[in-house]
């Protein structure tokens, strides 16, 4: 599995401006201008690891949130995602040359690590098969500890794999960059990220192809 | 070491110490001073496998990684003892391991290159007193981080110097690095020898390794992962028979020092060893390519390549404004229009009477190789602000100049040696600038000898021939473009000119300019020193470039000329300087400014047009009619505005209108700073002047601005909910200190109530808020 962008969202990118009441056909024209030159910079990266819930495994864990999403599971994906430094000094260099295209690209880029990880998710979900995926969780949301980043980031050797480094803070650099456990399980999974719709993977997926999602397939 | 025998090094140690029974979580340098018979029991096994040189326990042995767990000078020492406990009795040497921090340098990370310099000084010195025989630095991605270290060693021990790089198959580092940069940055600074480790199997090195041996004749070194990794489980999958068979191919490109990196074990070693047996190192060629980088570009020697001229205080007001206010922001507009221009080297000159000119020029080289991927000129004649800028280069720069005179050469070579620069050299010296070709010769050849007695090889000099004026001096041009010629046939040397000083004084200057540069190149000039935002001088280069076949099929000058329109800023007459920035038109912005100033002076023009426009904006943005992206835009077209009023008003010799100072910083334990900025923007646009401090910034550190600066107005920004406790700090620091200021704050996380139970006197929603509270506070 290669990390991959295709695609980035307008909606969610209107919506992380806060335009997305009364977009108006220059902005999405920028947006759209912006997003290809964004993809085309970026070079997206990724390491993971399929990990047994054992109790030796355990300390990969912590607060209840993550083990509530993994109590039906028992295997575990651990996984870092980055836009990469390409990305990174390009939006530092928009904002030296126009801050309002900083603003925009800095939006897209939310967006493109989005779908980096949706491509993961889906690309996991059919290996997985017929087993299950639940959503994935990432250090600072719920319980989860923004200092678990540091667990994540020794287990998967990150920084060495793919570039991405760690304040002492817990953040990541280059920003764009994401880490999430994700559980494998034998039953379906309740997904709790909202509808089809809503979803970056939204006009590539597979199962919806098939009439399916990947929540019930 | 040799090129012609092979010196094999060890394989990895992170899995061998684990299974050895390393805890999980712990950092393996710790067992140094735990466990260093188990340290010594696993290199042991490296020297029975054929090691001739193994790497000390050390490489996470840094302040980054230890995090005060135990003391870094303690931790070297140990490990070094360890694994001269395990050479000892044999001829293994021992190396000193480092790698790297952990932390990202500035400007994309936090970690200043001098804290970076000291944390390894502290290693260096640490591991030559227990007695390492050389110094390793490996696994790096950032070729600063690595100048960094080096520099430490070398200033601090008397040991060998290699480098080993992680390269991606794409030929490039995660920062981005080219293996050409690496090599003639790493090579000037001096080390011994250079290569590859980690990230890829040998198979997929040896693409780098003929890319490397162009750039180079030091001994390389490779020490690569048993193969690319399951991604599933992280287990890596081929034998050591076939790491061995696949590694010993290196030897016929000539690499001479082989081990292994990740998933290799002493198995591996041993098989090398038995399948290198009765091999030797293949010869290598000469490296074909020389020239001048940035850590991610180089410009080769055998082509022209064009200067930026444009940053440089000399005869232009507005920059000299800009560097007595310290405004960045401005030089770096001047950089990225440069790059875009097509300039491929970019000239730095800051000194101007009555500014620190060392520590200018420290600030500005950092500043804009963050900004733009191009090698750097270091101008100046002061000689600890061009020791300081080469200090802090990323990459290997031009220092401009020296001349004739032994003193000069004396003082300004060796520190191009020590650095590795190239160096130009004006064909003058106490006697002034010679009036004939021969003159001008003679001073020529006495660098060059210059260069030699220090070391500095001939293709890094750069002779400047010195274009006069023909206003004033006709019959020089001549003998400057004869002299050129003979630089470059008869001796063959590189060389530059300051070519638009050609035509001061006459009218129309860009024809004499253009035709001077065209003889100029092909009397054999290869680094011109021009404006590449005039046109015509980029025209020009293109041209000479297709017609000299240095631009293959003519691409270059068909992209650039193809379908190119002549375009003026044509603005209706019914267009006012309000529709202008509410559209975000910079340029026309710019020109209705102009036509303003004509009828009424810069303030009225602040006053009346700009601000009441900008205030027309934030309505709209308030009603939610506009949106953030067009609030920038519309800020950004007025910042064109006030360039406008501001050149005007340093033109004069007045300093720039300012409507109070701010000082704004994302807080410590924080990287976003990209609200900061757009904070920043608008408020400037509204003529406050920002000091920015940028982001991660210690309490302490804006204490002593606010105090310094006599700020009364403070913002500061916080994106996590983890780093809203630092901006509690702050704001309780500048409370402490007694200096009377306000506090505005801002970011994703906070709300008004918790602003006011952190002690801040106003809570800015967004950046128009932030203007209205600017405006409370300082009208």
């Amino acid at each position: 599995m290669t990390a991959k962008l295709t695609r980035i969202d307008e909606r969610e990118v209107l919506r992380y401006l806060g335009a997305a009441k009364a977009p108006d056909p220059e902005l999405k024209e920028r947006i759209t201008r912006l997003s290809e030159e964004l993809i085309a910079v970026t070079v997206p990266r990724l390491v993971w690891r399929r990990l047994p819930l054992t109790a030796d495994n355990d300390y990969l864990l912590a607060g209840e949130d993550i083990r509530g999403i993994l109590k039906d599971c028992s295997e575990m994906v651990i996984f870092a995602a980055t836009l990469g430094m390409e990305a990174e000094r390009y939006l530092h260099r928009a904002q030296v040359r126009d801050m309002a295209q900083a603003v925009i690209l800095d939006a897209c880029a939310d967006s493109a690590i989005e779908n980096v990880c949706d491509h993961f998710c889906t690309d996991l979900a059919a290996l997985v098969q017929p087993s299950f995926l639940t959503d994935r969780y990432s250090p600072g949301y719920g319980d989860l500890p923004l200092s678990h980043q540091k667990v994540i980031f020794d287990v998967l050797d990150v920084t060495r794999r793919i570039g991405v480094t760690l304040t002492d803070s817990g953040l990541m650099l280059p920003q764009k960059s994401v880490t999430a456990i994700i559980g494998i399980s034998d039953k379906p999974q309740r997904h709790r990220r909202g509808s089809c719709m809503g979803c970056s993977m939204y006009s590539d997926c597979i199962y919806r192809k098939e009439g399916r999602t990947c929540d019930k397939h | 070491m040799t090129n012609t025998e092979f010196t094999i090094l060890d394989g990895g140690m992170g899995t061998m110490l684990q299974s050895a029974g390393l805890p999980v979580g712990m950092a393996p340098e710790l067992w140094n001073l735990t466990d260093p018979e188990k340290v010594t029991q696993i290199q042991k096994q490296y020297v029975r496998a054929g090691s001739q040189i193994i790497f000390a326990n050390t490489f996470g042995a840094n302040r980054c990684k230890l995090k005060g767990k135990a003391d870094v000078s303690e931790v070297v020492r140990a490990g070094v003892a360890a694994a001269k406990a395990a050479a000892d009795g044999t001829d293994t040497k021992v190396a000193l391991d480092v790698g790297p921090l952990g932390q990202l340098l500035e400007p994309l990370g936090t970690l200043s290159f001098e804290e970076a310099y000291d944390i390894y000084k502290e290693i260096m010195i640490a591991g030559a007193q227990a007695g390492a025989d050389l110094i390793i630095i490996e696994t790096q991605s950032d070729l600063y981080e690595v100048k960094a270290a080096v520099l430490a060693a070398k200033e601090h021990t008397k040991l060998p110097v290699w480098v080993t790089m992680t390269f991606e198959a794409s030929g490039r580092t995660f920062l981005g690095v080219s293996v050409g940069a690496m090599a003639l940055t790493l090579q000037g600074l001096g080390v011994e020898a250079l290569g590859f480790n980690c990230s890829l199997g040998p198979k997929q090195l040896m693409p780098l390794v003929e890319e490397l041996r162009r750039w180079t004749e030091l001994p390389l070194i490779l020490k690569p992962n048993a193969g690319l990794p399951d991604p599933e489980t992280g287990a890596y999958t081929i034998t050591p028979e076939e790491f061995a068979k696949e590694l010993a191919e290196a030897s016929s490109l000539g690499v001479a020092c082989l081990g292994g990196c990740c998933g290799t074990t002493p198995d591996f070693i041993r098989a090398l060893c038995k399948e290198l047996e009765g091999v030797s190192p293949a010869e290598r060629p000469k490296p074909i390519y020389k020239g001048i980088s940035s850590c991610r570009t180089t410009a080769k020697y055998g082509t022209v390549h064009v200067i930026g001229e444009r940053i440089n205080p000399t005869g232009k007001k507005r920059f000299q404004q800009a560097l007595r206010d310290g405004d960045m922001d401005y030089i770096l507009a001047r950089a990225v229009e440069q790059q875009d221009a097509g300039a491929e080297l970019l000239d730095i000159n800051v000194g101007l009477p009555g500014i620190d000119e060392k520590e200018m020029m420290i600030r500005v080289v950092k500043a804009v190789q963050g900004v733009v991927d191009l090698p750097l000129v270091i101008d100046s004649s002061d000689p600890d602000a061009i020791e300081a800028g080469l200090r802090v280069v990323n990459g290997k720069a031009i220092v401009n100049s020296v001349n004739g005179e032994q003193a000069v050469l004396d003082r300004i070579l060796p520190l191009c040696k020590k650095y590795g620069a190239a160096v130009v050299g004006l064909t003058m010296d106490s006697n002034g600038i010679p009036n004939s070709r021969e003159g001008r010769i003679e001073i020529a050849k006495r660098i060059a000898s210059a260069c030699d007695a220090y070391g500095i090889p001939r293709e890094d000099l750069l002779i400047d021939c010195l274009t006069l004026t023909i206003s004033a001096q006709q019959e020089q041009a001549v003998e400057t473009l004869a002299a050129v010629s003979y630089v470059s046939r008869e001796m063959g040397l590189n060389t530059v000119l300051g070519v638009s000083n050609i035509s001061f004084g006459l009218p129309e200057r860009e024809h004499i300019t253009v035709s001077f540069l065209t003889q100029a190149l092909y009397a054999g000039l290869s680094f011109p020193i021009v404006n590449p935002n005039q046109d015509a001088i980029m025209d020009a280069v293109a041209s000479f470039r297709a017609l000299h076949g240095e631009d293959p099929q003519c691409e270059q000058y068909i992209a650039r000329f193809a379908g190119r329109k002549t375009e003026e800023i044509a603005h209706s007459s019914a267009m006012t300087l309000s529709d202008a920035i509410a559209r975000g038109l910079k340029a026309e912005t710019a020109a209705l400014t102009r036509e303003a100033l004509a009828k009424m002076d810069e303030l009225e023009v602040v006053n009346s047009l700009l601000i009441p426009a900008l205030d027309r904006i934030g309505e709209q943005y308030e009603k939610q009619q506009i949106f953030l992206p067009q609030l920038i835009s519309a800020a950004g077209a007025a910042c064109e505005g006030f360039e406008v009023i501001r050149t005007g008003l340093a033109k004069k010799g007045d300093s720039a209108i300012s409507r109070g100072k701010i000082l704004l910083a994302t807080v410590q334990g924080d990287i976003h700073d990209i609200g900061k900025n757009i904070v920043k923007v608008v408020l400037e646009n509204y003529g406050y002047t920002v000091i920015d401090l940028g982001r991660d910034v210690p309490p302490e550190r804006i204490v002593d601005a606010a105090i310094k600066e006599n700020v009364s107005l403070v913002g500061l920004s916080a994106l996590m909910t983890t780093t809203v406790g630092s901006m509690e700090k702050t704001i309780q620091a500048l409370h402490e200190s007694g200096h009377k200021c306000r506090i505005m704050v801002g970011g994703a996380v906070l709300t008004p109530d918790y602003a006011k139970k952190i002690g801040a006197d106003f809570y800015a929603k967004d950046a128009k808020c932030s203007a209205d509270i600017a405006r409370s506070v300082l009208g």
